[in-house]
């Protein structure tokens, strides 16, 4: 009796949702509201008023600032909302808290060798991809790319290292002192560039227009995609830890 | 001398930057958390509680601006609206900043001592980044006037609320915090769905400029889709019955701190965000307005009676606090729906004054289980004899949310069933009435079991009051809780304006 329910129910909520969808502006039709009204600014003014050659990172960075603020608040909220719930609950003082599992005994994980070929192949192909994770973070300003993608194929990079190389290897690679700062770097970095812009403009995250601060401005954006990269990386290496730790 | 005084409060309320140094003081403070605790692990809760006390002065120029010029915006970047992120300091988000301003110190303070035992040692740099990123994703929610802005801090707020309910690591706590997840993902997605349509409907995410641009569309099914999608997303934040089924446990089993953000400020979230719906779709006469006020109207007073009546029936205090929540975001859902100069302004009277009140109760009863590990009134019967000021706090706040006369709760709930009375629909004056006495009913069984009752468990015979850092708090609130009540007559003349308008269809 609950199944046909539950399918009746999930119908006409399809239905519902078709109806709608069906109203919509066609995709890419070209007197839409979409591309019409707010994205026409973007695309017409947009390189002049922003600096940046990629439409999206002038939207990204400079139109909608604050949303890729609050992005980078909502990747840090994950990354220690992750944390918060997978750090061991070592008892302290609470009867209430369940104790660690004991140590398991040995071999009860089975410890995989890593194939000599993949080690071999990680290790040669890490320095290209790292370079490519770069690229892509740097590039992002004049063509497709950016801070968030360059910074996943850095964490990538460093996991496969890490599943290659072990654990002491990771440890040197992003050592563990430097990690609390890692974890901040993009929101910070966004505070920091968002106050410099105050200061040069009177708006949080302005930019400056004028062409004599042309390199300010550039160098204010590259600062923020390189900040959202490299703390990208850090908080996909750092899920990564502490998945493995528990 | 006086003058002087207030030319000098002008002119620093007339910096334009402090609506931005609201969201930036709790975020940027949560994002350096972790690192200081690596430094100084000593100093992070006095760090968060600097932070909170700092955020809490930023609320002031601003409420002294917004009484007087009105509302105004900030437009990071300096890009003009609609074409950047707009932020709009006006009445509804002043009343949501100005609670938390108000309860943010309280609740760090009490962290402090409170925290060091109900979370484990590993993660109590995230558990005060958590809740300082909560704090500060709720004034960033309460100030845009961007949809797609609105989205992000709401994500800020239900990540950070998902994790503070399972920071204990007790495994209820778990279980709670992964339900409230799925439910609070599905409100998310709805919400998202709601923007995106929304954005192809107009090719805006102003707030102001997408209601300005929603009359003129002749897309009916797509425009209810939009705000059904944002009424039930919202409602769920909110946990409006019938969607209330996560919060109980949820609350309930959260850290006690916690619980009090969660209840007295989390879900306010969900209410604002059903204001900043209906002020979206205010103007739009494909949608009957009306009818969607009417179907509120009644979940507000479903949600009053079922919550009361479920709390009635429960034995944890923990709990029974809980679903008094629903009853109250009952009572102003109930308000702003009834549509009527009066119950819009007891809703949002009531949305503060809740506010304030449950975070007593849920730090005093917090209190209450640090000192004895317990939580139900069958074994903490008798408390009041060795706890008594931290009992007295509770009966306090106990009053307050009866809605005795001079407290806080009493100022609200009058205006609601006046302002149901106003709209002629007498029916929902007498909803408040009855909430009240069932109100009255479990709050009296919890002062019984207090006062009245001989103690029998030994944890509570050899209690004491918990340490001054976390009474202190306590007490102050739930002073407030009687004394606001007796200031009510600022916040109405505050209010009335930013009502009418509303009412009017201008935002």
């Amino acid at each position: 009796m609950k199944k046909p329910l539950v399918i009746a129910l999930l119908i006409l909520l399809a239905l519902a949702l078709l109806a709608a969808m069906a109203e919509l502006p066609a995709v890419g039709q070209a007197d839409a509201p979409v591309h019409t009204h707010v994205s026409a600014r973007y695309i017409e003014q947009g390189e002049a008023e922003t600096g940046a050659h990629n439409l999206v990172t002038a939207v990204l960075l400079n139109y909608r600032g604050m949303d890729t603020f609050g992005e980078v608040l909502v990747l840090f909220t994950a990354l220690c909302a992750g944390f918060a719930v997978l750090l061991a609950a070592a008892r302290n003082g609470n009867k209430h808290y369940r104790q660690p599992p004991a140590p398991q005994e040995s071999g009860a994980v089975p410890v995989i060798a890593v194939s000599p070929v993949v080690s071999f192949v990680v290790r040669l192909l890490a320095p290209f991809i790292a370079l490519f994770a770069a690229y892509v973070i740097l590039k992002g300003h004049l063509s497709p790319g950016g801070g968030f993608q360059g910074g996943m194929i850095l964490g990538a990079l460093f996991i496969a290292l890490t599943l290659v190389l072990g654990k002491q290897y990771s440890a040197r690679l992003l050592p563990v002192a430097w990690r609390p700062w890692l974890y901040a770097l993009a929101p910070a970095a966004f505070l920091v560039v968002g106050m410099i812009g105050l200061q040069l403009t009177g708006y949080f995250l302005g930019y400056p227009q004028e062409p004599a601060w042309h390199g300010v401005r550039e160098a204010m954006m590259v600062t923020l995609e390189i900040a959202i990269g490299v703390g990208g990386a850090v908080l996909v290496a750092s899920l990564f830890l502490a998945l493995e730790s528990d | 001398m006086a003058a002087a005084l207030t030319v000098s409060w002008s002119a620093l309320a007339a910096w334009p930057h402090w609506l931005i140094v609201l969201i930036l003081l709790p975020l940027g403070g949560a994002v350096l958390t972790p690192a200081l605790y690596a430094l100084q692990r000593r100093l992070v809760p006095w760090w968060a509680l600097l932070v909170a006390g700092l955020t809490a002065l930023t609320v002031l120029p601003l409420l002294w601006r917004l009484a007087h010029e009105g509302p105004f915006s900030y437009l990071p970047g300096g890009w003009a609206r609609p074409y950047g992120v707009e932020l709009r300091f006006d009445e509804f988000a002043a009343l949501l900043a100005a609670a938390v301003a108000l309860l943010a110190p309280p609740v760090l303070l009490f962290s402090r001592r409170y925290a060091a035992r109900a979370v484990p040692a590993g993660r109590l740099p995230f558990y005060y980044t958590l809740l300082l990123l909560n704090l500060g994703g709720l004034l960033g929610l309460a100030i845009t006037a961007d949809l797609f802005n609105l989205f992000v801090f709401l994500e800020v707020v239900s990540l950070s609320a998902y994790a503070l309910v399972a920071v204990g690591g007790r495994p209820v706590a778990e279980l709670a915090a992964f339900k409230y997840l799925l439910m609070g993902a599905i409100s998310s997605l709805l919400i998202l769905l709601a923007v995106g349509i929304l954005f192809a409907l107009t090719g805006s995410l102003n707030m102001a400029d997408v209601a300005q641009r929603l009359p003129a569309l002749a897309t009916p099914a797509a425009l209810t889709l939009a705000a059904a999608a944002l009424l039930v997303g919202f409602m769920l934040k909110a946990a409006l019955f019938p969607l209330h089924n996560w919060l109980p446990e949820a609350h309930a089993s959260a850290p006690g701190a916690v619980s009090a953000v969660l209840s007295g400020l989390v879900v306010k979230a969900g209410i604002i965000g059903l204001v900043r719906t209906y002020q979206l779709f205010a103007g739009v006469e494909l949608l009957d307005t009306a009818n969607l006020g009417a179907i509120l109207v009644w979940l507000g007073a479903a949600s009053v009676v079922m919550g009361s009546f479920f709390a009635v029936f429960q034995h944890d205090l923990k709990l029974m606090l809980a679903y008094s929540t629903i009853t109250n975001i009952g009572y102003i859902v109930m308000g702003w729906a009834l549509a009527s100069p009066q119950a819009m302004l007891g809703a949002s009277l009531h949305l503060f004054n809740h506010a304030l009140i449950k975070t007593t109760l849920f730090l005093a009863a917090g209190a209450l289980i640090y000192r004895t590990g317990l939580r139900t009134l069958e074994e903490l019967r008798g408390i009041g004899r060795t706890m008594p000021l931290n009992c007295a706090a509770l009966a306090l706040g106990a009053l307050a949310i009866v809605g005795v006369p001079p407290t806080a709760g009493f100022v609200g709930k009058w205006f609601i069933a006046l302002g149901a009375l106003q709209a002629g629909r007498p029916f929902f004056a007498l909803v408040v009435v009855f909430g009240a006495l069932l109100a009255a009913v479990y709050y009296v069984r919890i002062i019984n079991a207090f006062y009245f009752r001989e103690p029998e468990q030994k944890a509570v015979v050899t209690a004491r009051e918990v340490p001054w850092s976390m009474l202190a708090p306590v007490l102050l609130l739930a002073l407030l809780c009687l004394g606001i009540g007796l200031l009510a007559r600022l916040p109405v003349e505050f209010l009335e304006p930013a009502v009418a308008r509303l009412l009017d269809g201008r935002s």
